[in-house]
């Protein structure tokens, strides 16, 4: 086994691997860029060394030297699955963490990746229009998405394929083009393989990860909970012969399309490399995905067989965003002021309380793992764990996560790989949310305690009801809220998390500008003086605050600004006149909202 | 004995409704609140309130003057006791009875007696004129209640006032004898003589609103300091008003405020480098400067829309309650006057201050002159000379002449004195200095006027460098505009525990 490793990553997966090197007694070296030098991971690791890009191979080769660490563990993402990276490594006497280069190449283009199927026995997706439509037109060597056309008729099929044509060469300087049946309601089942260099080749039983959106994994789970025995018997026996045939080894996911209408498996890729949601497996498993990358990296043997691999309960992960779901899924910026995890739930994440989230990098702050005897108990252990995630200063998709859990096609498992791009999630009630913030802004002010305690006292007469302003009036009745929501009660605004969603609230300011502090829009002369400048016209649009002309007397200058947003219908001022103190010099009539 | 608890708790009822139904309609129908709206609005969400003679007048006038057309009490508001004094205008038009006087009156002692800050809620026709012989004349009658507001400011217990309706004849000197008012747009209006009067007596004809309505006294008379779009609005007013008051506890006026949370700006100070030109002459609004050095940007502005040149307001820096003047254009009369009263305000309740000076001058021309600019200037030097808060001058623009005396420069003892970078500092402008020697010298001077002219600009521009004011110790130092913020709190806390005497004044002249 190796002494030291370094981890060409950052974020929740170099914790994680940085984690189980820390429990085989292997010493960890992170590399970190200048705007991650406080990031977790480069305190986490025994060693962080500062590169200029997480993509930039030759530093982290040179990191490596430097450190003298034996192997690279890439996790996902930046240079996991580029294999001119993976040589280099081997090239320079280390140990890549991940399978072989040829198998990587070889599974890199769809077109290669096909071939190989199909030389193994694994089903395929048709291809062509000779299996009717819908079809599907994509770049070989695509992914993500781009260059992908649904075609439904023969008549638009021309034209389909050009446009995509074009979007794969902009994209990837590749124009090739794959069409094959289009399966209307897919499940999204993947196989985990592992593969030792012994000629081992086991599976870790499936998973199912439907639930996405724009072909991003939301929500993920093991065991698949829709699948028949057939089906799991045909993609695990697929993926282990697909893994065999292409000289496969360490950690890889084999992914197939499953039409729901028909039962039918087809394979769509093989990622070559640890997987976002490989925490349900290992917790259906109990195995160590990371330490069996290392183990089977540094030549071991896999020290089990496929009998002994366990597949108990049920797993979900929920994958968390710096994005605002219900808001367009615009990626979020800014501080998380508070991050508070759940206690019950197994959490792979980076993100701590004051720390910046930079749009730099991927926006996943972290994952949410539960485990439960079934998938009803794991869907409520899902939920629970959301309820207590809190994470204040960005608003984040934790309260869409929750909504989806807990709704009844989630439960169902009815939601298909197309669901969610044309279905509504209900976001959490407002009301309810403005009325817990309205409590914080209460509880925070307000006393129990003596004579002048809050609670209304009048003499001789009912209590006076509680009225909080927010951006709406709320009053308060009955009893405190039970559960107290994370919040953040500031001057100026509230925060509250009601079911995950982050909510803000404004406390109305008094001081700011009022239409009665704009008053009726006539700007007269503040001073006895000169016009300096008129640089409006009768009838122009004006925004609040433009600058309309500029007087001056007694060595000053002062502008006048229009009061509100609107349009100019009197202009008296005349560059170079004189005028005296209150002449009326414009006239701004607002417009109307 | 619960039967006669569950009577009074009926009298009580019938009491607290106020005026008839129709009244209550009418009034609610103007988009008022009910007087006792008006005070759960005021008061802390929460807040008990212990109303005093609930059931005055009770049976009396031949009956309907519930609560004798007036709520008092004391209620908390932002986290302080305060004397709330509230007419009720469903009730005979909210006007004094001999028992109304009585009632306000008590309400005062109350104040007196426990240094409690009053919360006026005016809404009042004045006097019940058939009572006049009850309610005018005597010692205690209607005239006491302006003796009682002067003497508690006096005695450093604020006098706040709303006005949220009439507020005529006498009525009016409840806003004018406050420290701090509020009057709510199209609806409250003061004035000794209404339209009726008026016209009696000099056969003018002019509406309420034009007479004395909140556009008139917010932007012309100055009698109030605040512009509200409603009762709401007004309400939230006086709370902010209130919140600039010394945290209870601490004796008025002998220490200012302890820090409390302190927040950054939401504007970033950044900033300062660029909405300040390099060039004085060139305009922009001050306000810019100070919500990128206070608290959470946070500006409690006083008589924003009167003398406009000249801004004033309360505000924290670092967590400080701190009172800031800050030049935005000319100095008028009006500026001077709400600068003075301004001054008044932090000493009276123990509050330091900050100068913002950018400033050129006062007003200059013969009818400033003749009006007596110089008289107003004088309360503004006055008033500064005589304060006892610390002060802390900042010269972030140009010190010119009497301005710079007027805006605490370093003979009017500022604890501590910075300049800007881009400060300019001379008894005037190089060009008018130029000018004005030009003009006076002697006529047989051989010298070329230009290159007369050219040397004392020269010499001012030397002499008017924010670095030669550094090297004589004119100031404690040129500051980075971005340290400000920083530098102000430093020195802040340094002054922060020392205790300021009670205010005093020399004359101010009238």
């Amino acid at each position: 086994m190796f002494s030291k490793v370094l981890i060409a990553n950052r974020g929740e997966i170099a914790l994680r691997v940085i984690a189980t090197c820390r429990r085989l007694g292997i010493d960890t070296v992170a590399i970190h860029t200048d705007l991650d030098k406080d990031a977790p991971h480069a305190r986490a690791a025994d060693e962080a060394v500062l590169v200029p890009s997480y993509l930039d191979g030759a530093a982290v080769l040179a990191a490596a030297a430097s450190s003298a660490a034996q192997a690279i563990h890439p996790g996902y993402g930046f240079l996991s699955e580029n294999t001119a990276f993976a040589q280099s490594v081997m090239a320079a006497g280390l140990t890549w963490v991940g399978p072989p280069v040829a198998a990587m190449e070889a599974m890199a283009r769809k077109d290669a990746a096909r071939e190989i199927a199909i030389a193994a026995g694994v089903p395929v997706v048709p291809e062509g229009t000779s299996g009717g439509y819908p079809v599907m037109v994509k770049a070989a060597a695509g992914g993500g998405g781009k260059g992908m056309r649904i075609v439904r008729s023969a008549a638009d099929f021309e034209e389909a394929e050009a446009s995509a044509r074009r979007e794969a060469i902009s994209a990837f300087g590749d124009d090739t083009i794959l069409v094959e049946k289009y399966v209307e309601h897919g499940r999204h089942i993947e196989v985990q393989v592992m593969a030792d260099t012994h000629g081992n080749v086991l599976h870790l039983w499936e998973r199912d990860c439907s639930t996405q959106r724009r072909h991003q994994k939301v929500l993920e789970e093991a065991p698949a909970p829709t699948i028949t025995p057939a089906v799991r018997d045909l993609v695990t026996s697929a993926a282990v012969a697909l893994a065999r045939e292409v000289g496969y080894t360490n950690a890889g996911t084999v992914e197939f399309l499953l039409d729901a209408d028909t039962d039918e498996a087809y394979f769509l890729e093989m990622n070559t490399r640890l997987q976002v949601e490989h925490p349900v497996t290992e917790a259906v498993t109990g195995l160590d995905l990371v330490e069996l990358q290392l183990r089977v990296a540094a030549g071991e043997s896999l020290p089990f067989t496929h009998e002994d691999v366990r597949c108990d309960g049920h797993a979900i992960e929920a994958r968390i965003y710096a994005e605002d779901s219900f808001g367009g899924s615009l990626p979020q910026a800014g501080r998380a002021d508070l991050v508070r995890w759940p206690v019950g739930a197994r959490v792979d994440a980076a993100l701590e309380s004051g720390q910046l989230v930079s749009t730099a990098y991927d926006p996943m702050l972290g994952k949410v793992i539960v485990h439960a005897a079934d998938r009803e108990a794991a869907r409520h252990a899902l939920i629970a764990a959301l309820d207590e995630t809190a994470i204040l200063g960005l608003t984040t998709n934790v309260g869409f996560l929750r909504a989806l859990a807990a709704s009844s096609e989630f439960r169902d498992a009815t939601i298909d790989t197309a669901w969610l791009d044309t279905a509504q999630v209900t976001p959490p009630d407002v009301d309810a949310a403005r009325t817990l913030a309205a409590w914080e802004v209460f509880l925070k002010d307000s006393t129990t305690r003596g004579p002048f305690a809050s609670d209304g006292f009048r003499v001789g007469s009912a209590a006076a009801p509680i009225l909080i302003q927010l951006d709406q009036d709320v009053v308060l009745t009955g009893d405190q809220p039970v559960d107290r929501p994370a919040a953040a009660v500031g001057p100026h605004r509230v925060e509250v998390i009601h079911r995950g969603q982050r909510f803000v609230f404004e406390r109305p300011d008094p001081m700011v500008a009022h239409a009665a502090v704009a008053g009726d829009g006539t700007l007269l002369s503040p001073m006895p003086g000169t016009v300096l400048d008129v640089r409006v016209a009768e009838g122009d649009v004006v925004e609040e605050g433009q600058v309309l002309g500029v007087i001056e007397a007694m060595k000053m200058e002062l502008s006048l600004k229009a009061p509100f947003a609107g349009t100019v219908t009197t202009v008296s001022a005349e560059t170079g006149g004189q005028v005296a103190l209150g002449e009326t010099l414009f006239v701004v009539e607002a417009s109307d909202e | 004995m619960r039967d006669l608890a569950a009577d009074l708790r009926e009298r009580l009822a019938a009491a607290r409704l106020g005026g008839s139904q129709a009244a209550r309609d009418k009034h609610t129908a103007r988009g008022k609140l009910l007087v006792r709206d008006r005070v759960d609005r005021l008061l802390d969400p929460g807040s008990p309130f212990l109303e005093l003679s609930p059931l005055a007048a009770y049976d009396m006038y031949g009956g309907g003057v519930a609560s004798a057309g007036i709520v008092t009490g004391i209620g908390r508001v932002q986290g302080r006791e305060c004397v709330v004094v509230a007419n009720d205008a469903t009730v005979k038009g909210g006007t004094y009875y001999p028992i109304t006087v009585k009632k306000h009156l008590r309400a005062q002692t109350v104040a007196a007696e426990n240094h409690l800050p009053c919360i006026y809620l005016v809404d009042s026709g004045g006097a019940f004129l058939p009572m006049q012989d009850e309610v005018f004349p005597d010692r205690e009658h209607f005239g006491r209640i302006f003796f009682n507001q002067a003497n508690l400011s006096a005695q450093q217990i604020p006098q706040i006032a709303s006005v949220m309706g009439s507020c005529t004849a006498g009525g009016a000197y409840v806003p004018a004898m406050s420290d701090e008012t509020v009057i709510v747009r199209n609806q409250g209006t003061i004035f000794l003589g209404g339209p009726p009067l008026v016209k009696a007596a000099t056969g003018e004809v002019v509406t309420a609103e034009d007479l004395g309505g909140g556009d008139v006294h917010a932007r012309t008379s100055g009698v109030v300091d605040h512009l509200a779009e409603d009762d709401a609005h007004a309400l939230a007013i006086v709370r902010s008003i209130v919140d600039t008051l010394p945290m209870p506890g601490v004796s008025t006026g002998s220490t200012h405020t302890e820090p409390t949370e302190i927040e950054e700006p939401v504007e970033d100070p950044d900033g300062l480098y660029d909405v300040v030109p390099a060039d004085t002459r060139t305009p922009y609004d001050v306000r810019e400067v100070i919500r990128r050095i206070v608290d959470g940007s946070r500006f409690h502005e006083f008589k924003r829309l009167y003398a406009e040149t000249l801004v004033c307001g309360f505000a924290r820096i670092w967590g400080h309650q701190v009172g800031i003047v800050a030049n935005n254009g000319i100095l008028f009369s009006e500026s001077a006057l709400k600068g003075a009263h301004f001054i008044e305000l932090c000493n009276q309740r123990g509050i330091p201050l900050v100068f913002l000076q950018n400033i050129s001058g006062f007003m200059v021309g013969r009818e400033y002159e003749n009006k007596g600019i110089a008289r107003d200037g004088a309360k503004l030097v006055t008033a500064v000379a005589c304060s006892v808060v610390p002060k802390f001058t900042v010269v972030i623009g140009g010190s010119f002449g009497a301005g710079n005396y007027g805006m605490c420069g370093r003979a009017y003892d500022p604890r501590f004195l910075w300049m800007w970078p881009n400060a300019r500092i001379s008894v005037m402008g190089g060009e008018q200095a130029a000018a004005v020697l030009a003009e006076v010298r002697r006529p047989d001077d051989p010298v070329p006027v230009e290159e007369f002219k050219d040397k004392i600009r020269e010499q001012y521009d030397e002499q008017g460098s924010p670095y030669y004011s550094t090297a004589r110790l004119w100031d404690d130092g040129i500051i980075d505009p971005i340290d400000t913020r920083r530098v102000l709190g430093m020195g802040l806390a340094a002054t922060a525990h020392v205790p300021v005497p009670a205010p005093s004044y020399g004359v101010f002249r009238m």
